[in-house]
């Protein structure tokens, strides 16, 4: 059972076509990778799927509802998460502040309780630390003692992690990660090729689409793959299949290679 | 409905008071330009150069310099050149060490600043509390055409702030400086990289918009005969408000913006019941507005938000 | 042993807060300022003792607030012989209000509220109509004006929605112009005179213009104020820390240092914002009224550009976000000048220096913002 549908998606800034007449698919459960040179209307694609960039054409359906129209908040508190290319954590805030804020849209006091029931609010508070606790122990089991700090004063691979379990505290049916692995080393791009394996072993009923450049990341975590370039979707498959698909090396290495 | 010739009167008065507004606007979107960040002492700034231009004056005067054709040039000369240093010491304490943070600190500090400068001429300058009375150096008298009247000194005020605005055209399209300063308000990082001194560029566009803060002072000392240690508050917003509708960091939108609250504050005067009054309601009013539904100004480019 | 030294401490910093004060003499006055000066540096020098008095503090938090309430009632009996430094004080303790309001809005979400001076004279000003023209008792009137400030500034929705940063700062001073001029020139305001002869407050029979007394000891009138100041500024502070410290501040927070973010996460913006202008500008305009019935009259002047300015400096010096330190602010900021009357001329350039000042040296201010931990 498909659980987003994208069908002929059109963006467009101006004259500029940014995503043109894109159709993609995600079963529940299932990992897709996203590959694509820069500027191909990868992040584009997430943009419009959360509701910050408005569609100018095509329809987006996630769990048999139109998502056209909606705001960025409506659609996520419908179970789309994402985490950003370049970090968008509060750097100033604890780490335990930034995954509880993907836990406020479930909240179930309000302001009246937080100033007249504070026992109320305290114990739901409690519970949402436990579960942001909880979180950040799949990653790493020191981070939780950590969870106080101040998110600058983390390491990047770790801040990367609170970025995701900051996605995941709102109990997504679909996650989606913009390039996980952008500006990490080598060790540091295993260790989240093993964090991902814990998300997907964790969450089985979750829906990721993951936009990498790492070729070595997106073999590794996902089955099937859509291939982007100037904001057309140019292949679409396992990942052998598009990684050796013509249209793809060219966009990869250049025409002169790709016929060599 | 006013008679025809009110409101071609008041649309030269408004024209007349645009011109001061435009030369402070002109530094607003400068200084906007080049670092991004709003110089809101800027204002007083003005305020500063009109009480500098009024000791010049005095001072020449006590010097037994009386004729106004050699008195008002040096006055301006020097008014410009004490805003100029005084603007550049501003961005160095003030704008340059915060850049690193959020914009916000910059627009409080300078606000700050502002304040600073304002109190400095209250308690400092003798009697800082009273208005001063501005000697008057422009030709009197004038004529009247079609039932409206102009006025010398008006002409003369309108010479020199359009002489100011093609000075200003002529320095950044005509000079290395001006070069400088425009491939800086494009890309900082590429102008630095062509072997552009960033300081050095940043100092002499804060020197050139005090400086014609000074001149918007001076005008505005001869145009209202007197001058007083609060006029850098009103000046200020009015010169903000107008660099925002013409389009922050273009020159020719700040010179639009404030000729165009000029025109819009005089003929609100004139179109509603107690106008005099009011109008700065109507024209504030005018630019939330425009704030509201057209941020990026008459001139300004359209900021796609990238995310 | 613990509680001993919290209570030692509290007790030294009101001594010395009374002595600083009162002492007029030049030897007392120079011996003060030695002690403020030698405790000061005491600590600063022997980190030991600073982390010591810290975690006496959190061990200790409801003594420690009882002690400083105790010592909070106690401060015009301390003051007495001065009415007119009691009258400091609880004009310091309306811009704990006011700050309080205004921090939630600047501080905590962000909103770049320059407009503190109209809020407050909305508040003021709704207090003077409605007692001396349409004759409400004050206390009515008192609770009543906040909501005018409240409603007034749903007219700025749109501008706070739709710009921010620079823009939204100048929407906001726009708005203080605005109001300033149609204070000034509207009849039923009074005009630049404004409204006289505000009545004062009389609670349960007792008029705010009697002397109270206070364990057998004589208070000076303006005490009456100083402690309708003391409970609104408390409850202000618990109201706001514990909005700041629940779900509403945790999004404020993400809202204003990332917007993106936080719509992703599923804030929406609008709510948000709307909500810390509302609440913000409720206790601005409560902090105006009762500033209207403690003076007795109101007037343009009283709420211009300038302060706000000075209600931004509280915020900046106590520490931006910071519920502690908006009290800090306010409790340092408007007695110093008074305390010292030839700097009284120099007061605002002393703001705006100490503001600059701060803001290259020290941005995150005297008491910065706490990581929230929810207990």
């Amino acid at each position: 059972m498909s659980l987003l549908e994208v069908k002929g998606l059109t963006v467009s800034f101006g004259g500029l076509v940014a995503l043109d007449a894109v159709d993609v698919g995600v079963d529940a459960g299932e990992t897709l990778g996203v590959i694509g040179p820069n500027g191909s209307g990868k992040t584009t694609l997430f943009n419009a799927l959360t509701g910050l960039y408005a569609a100018a054409a095509g329809e987006i359906r996630f769990a048999g509802r139109e998502l056209a129209g909606l705001e960025a908040h409506a659609i996520a508190r419908l179970g789309i998460a994402r985490t950003f290319q370049s970090s968008r954590l509060c750097l100033a805030l604890s780490a335990f502040d930034n995954i509880l804020i993907g836990m406020q849209a479930g909240r179930r006091t309000g302001l009246l309780d937080s100033v007249f029931r504070r026992g109320k609010l305290l114990a739901e508070m409690g519970e949402a630390l436990e579960r942001a606790s909880h979180l950040l122990a799949l990653f790493n089991r020191d981070l939780p003692a950590r969870g106080f700090e101040r998110v600058g004063q983390l390491p990047q691979i770790d801040r990367r992690r609170v970025e995701i379990c900051r996605a995941l505290a709102s109990r997504p049916k679909l996650l989606l990660l913009d390039e996980p692995s952008a500006g990490m080393n080598p060790e540091e791009t295993a260790e989240l090729m093993r964090d991902l394996q814990i998300v997907r072993e964790e969450m089985p009923g979750l829906s990721v689409i993951v936009i990498e450049h790492d070729m070595f990341v997106i073999e590794g975590v996902s089955r099937r793959v859509v291939a982007f370039n100037y904001g057309r979707k140019i292949a679409e498959g396992p990942f052998a299949a598009v990684a050796a698909h013509p249209e793809v090396r060219e966009a990869y290495l250049g025409r002169e290679t790709a016929r060599a | 409905m006013p008679p025809l010739e009110l409101l071609l009167q008041q649309a030269l008065n408004g024209v007349m008071l645009g011109v001061m507004y435009a030369l402070i606007a002109v530094g607003f979107t400068l200084f906007f330009g080049v670092l991004d960040v709003i110089h809101f002492s800027h204002g007083d700034i003005f305020m500063l150069g009109a009480f500098a231009g009024l000791s010049a004056l005095l001072g020449l005067k006590a010097a037994g310099v009386a004729g106004a054709a050699l008195a008002l040039p040096l006055a301006f000369a020097a008014a410009m050149l004490v805003t100029g240093l005084v603007g550049v010491a501003a961005e160095r304490v003030c704008v340059k060490p915060l850049a690193r943070s959020s914009p916000l600190m910059t627009l409080l500090a300078t606000l700050s600043l502002g304040l600073v400068l304002r109190e400095s001429v209250l308690i400092f300058y003798p009697r800082g509390a009273d208005p001063k009375p501005f000697p008057q150096l422009l030709p009197q008298g004038g004529v009247e055409v079609g039932g409206v009247a102009i006025r010398y000194e008006n002409l003369a005020i309108l010479a020199i702030g359009f002489a100011a605005m093609i000075a200003v055209d002529r320095i950044i399209n005509r000079t290395r400086m001006g070069a400088a300063i425009r491939a800086v308000a494009q890309d900082p990082e590429a102008a630095q990289m062509m072997g552009v001194n960033l300081d050095r560029t940043v100092d002499a566009t804060f020197f050139l918009g005090s400086a014609l803060a000074a001149v918007a002072g001076i005008l505005s000392g001869l145009y209202y005969s007197e001058i007083h240690f609060i006029m850098g508050i009103t000046g200020g917003v009015i010169g903000f408000s107008a660099a925002a509708i013409g389009g922050l960091g273009n020159v020719y939108g700040a010179i639009v913006g404030g000729l165009l609250f000029g025109v819009l504050q005089t003929t609100a005067a004139a179109l509603i019941p107690r106008g005099s009054e009011f109008r700065d309601v109507v024209a504030f009013a005018v630019v939330m507005l425009f704030l509201v539904f057209k941020p990026s100004g008459i001139l300004g480019e359209k900021s796609v938000e990238r995310v | 042993m613990a509680l001993v030294l919290v209570w030692a401490a509290e007790l030294a910093v009101f001594a010395l807060v009374v002595a600083g004060i009162l002492a007029e003499r030049p030897l007392p006055l120079a011996a003060t300022g030695l002690a403020i000066v030698a405790a000061a540096v005491g600590l600063r020098l022997r980190p030991g003792l600073r982390r010591a008095l810290v975690a006496a503090f959190v061990a200790h938090r409801r003594a420690a607030l009882a002690g400083g309430a105790l010592l909070a009632l106690a401060l015009p009996l301390a003051l007495r012989a001065s009415p007119y430094w009691t009258f400091v004080a609880a004009l310091a303790l309306l811009y704990v209000t006011i700050g309080q309001g205004l921090n939630l809005q600047i501080g905590t979400a962000g909103v770049l509220n320059l407009a503190g001076a109209a809020f407050a004279g909305l508040g003021g000003y709704s207090v003077g109509l409605l007692t001396v023209t349409a004759g409400w008792p004050a206390w009515l009137a008192v609770l009543a004006a906040p909501w005018v400030a409240v409603i007034v500034g749903t007219l700025l929705f749109v501008p706070i929605l739709k710009t921010r940063g620079h823009y939204l700062a100048l929407v906001t001073i726009a708005f203080v112009f605005i109001f300033n001029i149609l204070m000034n020139n509207f009849e039923f305001t009074g005009g630049p005179q404004g409204i006289k002869n505000i009545p004062t407050l009389r609670l349960f029979g007792w008029p705010f213009t009697a002397k109270p007394s206070l364990l057998g000891v004589e208070l000076p009138a303006h005490a009456n104020f100083y402690y309708a100041a003391l409970v609104m500024a408390s409850l202000t502070t618990l109201v706001l820390r514990r909005l700041h410290d629940s779900w509403l501040g945790l999004t404020l927070n993400t809202l204003r240092d990332d917007e993106i973010a936080a719509r992703c996460c599923g804030v929406s913006i609008t709510r948000g914002k709307l909500l810390a202008f509302c609440i913000g500008n409720f206790f601005i305009g409560l902090g105006g009224a009762l500033y209207a019935v403690m003076v007795g009259f109101v007037s343009p002047p009283d709420f211009d550009f300038g302060y706000s300015l000075v209600m931004l400096s509280v915020i900046i010096i106590g520490g931006v976000d910071s519920i502690p330190g908006v009290v800090l602010g306010a409790c340092l900021l408007l007695p110093l000048p008074e305390r010292f009357r030839f700097l009284h001329e120099y007061r605002l350039l002393l703001y705006g220096l100490v503001i600059v000042v701060m803001l290259l040296y020290r941005p995150q201010g005297l008491w910065p913002a706490a990581i929230r931990r929810y207990r």
